[in-house]
């Protein structure tokens, strides 16, 4: 199969085989070609696939409308990424459910009948979800709706493009547990895209890695990922953290940098009701010099709240904050040189980034209100020498960040980070919204750059197995406390609380 | 949805007295009175008119006298218009001007969503970029042009419809309506052509495709709700453009509509026909953004709370 838009080959011989009952995964960074490939078939994409795809002895890519609905509608199922977009906001769960369920031929299902197949992907007060609109469920739990309505019609074939990759670490060990249990109940082929391979291992049987458009390996998912071939998959595997790696070598740590006294961060609760929400309580934490340190936890923990407290850039209700043994005043209150002490980077960096500034206006920025008494050349040197720090070339200088990829874009936020010499890097997730290999190598920039300027790190993520690739302790957030902490090693050895459990199972 | 209702029925009232105690003030800055005429009164009647309407009084106690009466559905005499009072006037003009409205606005919803749902299905193509430079025409073009182009075309050379006056039967109404109409239909079409064009892109059509539905049902039934959402806060303006068009068609179609007793009361500066016609429009322009607010809340739930 080849497909094209616009006249640009965009993915070009690929051949996919999934068999009733079984589960083949493509995995591959974005842009490969790997959800053009699963969709443009149906007709859900831009694309015009050529070639042969052969659905249940139906030619799709010759099929005429009628057909083609048929494919789409009794034969297959499908689950997308986004939860929170996928479900039409103004008709009712229940109303949605019953569409899904007319593919398989007009057929009325009774209000009971409905709330089962929401009690069977695991939604609890099935009935009541009925008449609820989506915007009133969480992201799980419309991911469940999803899951429901492309399995009700009973299809024979499920394709799950990047089903988990937008929930929460911990969900997505439940969701595709939830799938594999359907698929083996129903017989059902299920075609799974993901970008990311850990949360693919063990839940496939046949595994395609693609890489710009085209297939660089296939076959078992046991015996590709026990033993690649190709260089690119190697480095796919390496690139993925897991908990089972040998331990990295970290740098010694010095002493005592930061530390945070009771840190309580509250919010006014939305809406008329009184009353505040907690989203940090009571936190105390160290950083020493050039020591990493992860704060872990699900999404809503607190931990990107916390952050942003001890960053200065984000609300701080009660407690201390403690810089080398003396307190660090309210942000307002900070010296120049103070601020520049603690530095954040984002998770999102293109859009962390301003999309009119050249980077080297970007990169810069720091410098000119940080340190105002600097020459304009001494600055541009400075520039240059952040960028090349983080793997930038001069000929970055003049491009704007919607030129830039993902993984290029987090680099110059990092640059604009350290230009002004911070003591501390506060990074929110900072690799969870990249490519494995592109995240892979952020991480190794930081650890490259913490040996060099014997700089700590905050490392605020969800993952554990990438947080292990440069911290030496962690801290565990779950509903805004602290619920462990400790050396890095110690606590993935022998974890104590079951929020800590959860995500360890999860990485 | 009720409470929605009732809070903001709670803010129309400080929001009416408003606008009244400022038309009020505003109105007595211009110069002139009542009973200027051609030929001057001699002072004496002059000052026993003032007198026996309350003119003479300062200005802020009439203004009291005024509110205290409109309070009690009293909106006092004509000061022109003698043995009128402004009720009685108000309830002569007032049916004409709604059918008036009330039919433009469903004539302009009706062509206006149509004209712009089939741009949005014919995206890029001749149809759409014809309808939408159609729309910024008729959007562009103010009803004192389209009034007396259609009475001279339809009216006088084609000899279809009358030019002015009501008269039996319902032609008399074509021409205003549509002149009213048309400006209002170029806004919502473009807005249902934008809003249509967005929602068509989104992941929730996609899953409504992958099911198999054939593309007109995605249209209607996942498609069109949410694009409606720009066309629903349009309403509100569109309401109050509606009545201030009204003035100049019922002027231009010789019709004893509303719009026709508040351009010559406010000529005549007979002050109570003017401020009452002004309260009216205001609180219709009131009632219908409320009305906005509830198709709003019908077009994406996620509006009904908050």
């Amino acid at each position: 199969m080849a497909i094209q838009i616009g006249g640009k080959r965009l993915v070009d011989g690929v051949n996919i085989t999934v068999e009733a009952g079984k589960c083949t995964a493509i995995i591959g960074a974005s842009g490969s070609g790997k959800s053009l490939s699963c969709l443009t078939p149906f007709g859900l994409t831009p694309g015009e696939a050529q070639g042969s795809v052969k659905l249940d002895g139906i030619e799709l890519i010759e099929a005429d409308a009628h057909q083609m609905r048929k494919a789409r509608s009794r034969l297959t199922g499908f689950v997308f990424q986004q939860p929170l977009t996928a479900l039409t906001p103004h008709l009712t769960i229940g109303a949605q459910l019953q569409e899904a369920a007319d593919q398989a031929g007009p057929q009325r299902l009774s209000r009971h009948e409905l709330a089962q197949k929401l009690e069977r992907v695991g939604l609890s007060r099935a009935d009541e979800r009925l008449d609820q609109f989506p915007h009133r469920l969480s992201g799980g739990e419309r991911q469940r709706v999803m899951i429901a309505a492309a399995i009700v019609h009973r299809p024979k074939l499920l394709i799950a493009d990047e089903p988990t990759s937008a929930l929460d670490a911990s969900l997505r060990g439940e969701i595709m547990a939830l799938l594999d249990e359907l698929r083996a109940e129903q017989g059902l082929a299920m075609l799974l895209v993901s970008h990311d391979l850990a949360s693919v291992e063990g839940h496939s049987d046949d595994l395609i890695v693609m890489d710009q458009g085209k297939v660089i390996e296939s076959g078992p998912s046991a015996d590709v990922i026990a033993n690649p071939q190709e260089e690119y998959t190697k480095r796919l595997m390496a690139a993925t953290p897991r908990l089972t790696e040998p331990a990295p070598v970290l740098p010694a740590v010095g002493n005592m940098l930061m530390e945070t006294e009771a840190v309580t961060v509250m919010f006014p609760r939305p809406g008329w009701r009184r009353g505040k929400i907690e989203a940090v309580v009571d936190a105390s934490l160290t950083v020493s010099e050039g020591e990493a340190v992860a704060i872990v936890g699900g999404s809503g923990s607190g931990k990107s709240t916390l952050g942003r407290a001890i960053a200065g850039i984000g609300p701080l209700t009660s407690g201390r904050i403690n810089w080398q043994g003396e307190v660090l005043p309210e942000r307002r209150a900070r010296s120049l040189a103070m601020r520049s002490l603690i530095q954040p980077v984002f998770q999102d960096p293109v859009a962390s980034l301003d999309p009119q500034w050249k980077v080297q206006d970007i990169v810069a920025e720091p410098l000119k209100n940080l340190r105002p008494d600097l020459l304009r050349t001494d600055r541009d040197r400075m520039v240059e020498e952040a960028l090349d720090d983080v793997g930038l070339g001069a000929e970055y200088l003049q491009r704007v960040p919607n030129s830039l990829s993902g993984g290029q874009a987090q680099r110059v936020a990092i640059a604009r980070a350290i230009i002004a010499s911070p003591q501390l890097l506060v990074l929110d997730e900072a690799t969870s919204a990249l490519d494995p290999l592109v995240g892979a190598s952020i991480l190794e920039l930081l650890a490259k750059l913490q040996q060099a300027n014997k700089l700590s790190i905050l490392l605020i993520t969800h993952d554990i197995a990438s947080a292990r690739r440069l911290c030496h302790r962690i801290v565990v957030l779950d509903e805004g406390h602290i619920v462990e902490m400790g050396d890095m090693a110690a606590v993935i050895d022998d974890p104590k609380a079951d929020s800590t459990k959860r995500l360890i199972a999860a990485s | 949805m009720m409470a929605l209702v009732a809070r903001r029925l709670m803010t129309a009232i400080p929001t009416l007295l408003a606008i009244i105690l400022a038309s009020f003030f505003l109105m007595r800055l211009a110069p002139g009175g009542p009973f200027d005429g051609e030929r001057p009164l001699p002072p004496e009647t002059q000052a026993a008119l003032q007198t026996a309407y309350g003119l003479d009084k300062p200005l802020w106690e009439q203004a009291w006298l005024y509110v205290s009466r409109l309070v009690q559905g009293d909106f006092g005499p004509s000061l022109v218009y003698r043995d009128f009072t402004v009720s009685e006037l108000v309830a002569q003009g007032l049916p004409i001007s709604l059918t008036l409205g009330g039919l433009a606005i469903i004539l302009a919803l009706l062509i206006g969503i149509s004209a712009g749902l089939f741009a949005a299905v014919r995206a890029g193509k001749a149809a759409d970029k014809t309808i939408m430079m159609l729309a910024t025409v008729a959007t562009a073009l103010p009803t004192f042009v389209t009034g007396p182009a259609l009475a001279l075309l339809f009216g006088l050379w084609l000899g279809l419809l009358p030019v002015s006056g009501t008269s039996q039967g319902w032609s008399w109404l074509v021409m205003p309506v549509v002149a009213l109409a048309l400006p209002v239909s170029g806004a919502i079409a473009k807005l249902t052509r934008a809003g249509l064009a967005t929602v068509l892109k989104q992941d929730h059509i996609r899953t409504a495709r992958a099911r198999g539905l054939p593309e007109t049902k995605i249209l209607f039934r996942h498609g069109l709700r949410p694009a409606l959402v720009p066309v629903a806060s349009y309403l509100g303006p569109a309401a109050a453009g509606l009545l201030t068009g009204a003035v100049v068609v019922e002027t231009v179609f010789g019709l004893p509509g509303l719009g026709r007793y508040f351009v010559q009361g406010a000529l005549n500066r007979d002050y109570p026909l003017v401020l009452g016609v002004v309260t009216l429009y205001a609180a219709l322009i009131i009632l219908f953004n409320l009305f906005a607010d509830l198709i709003y809340g019908w077009l994406d739930p996620r509006m009904r709370e908050g």
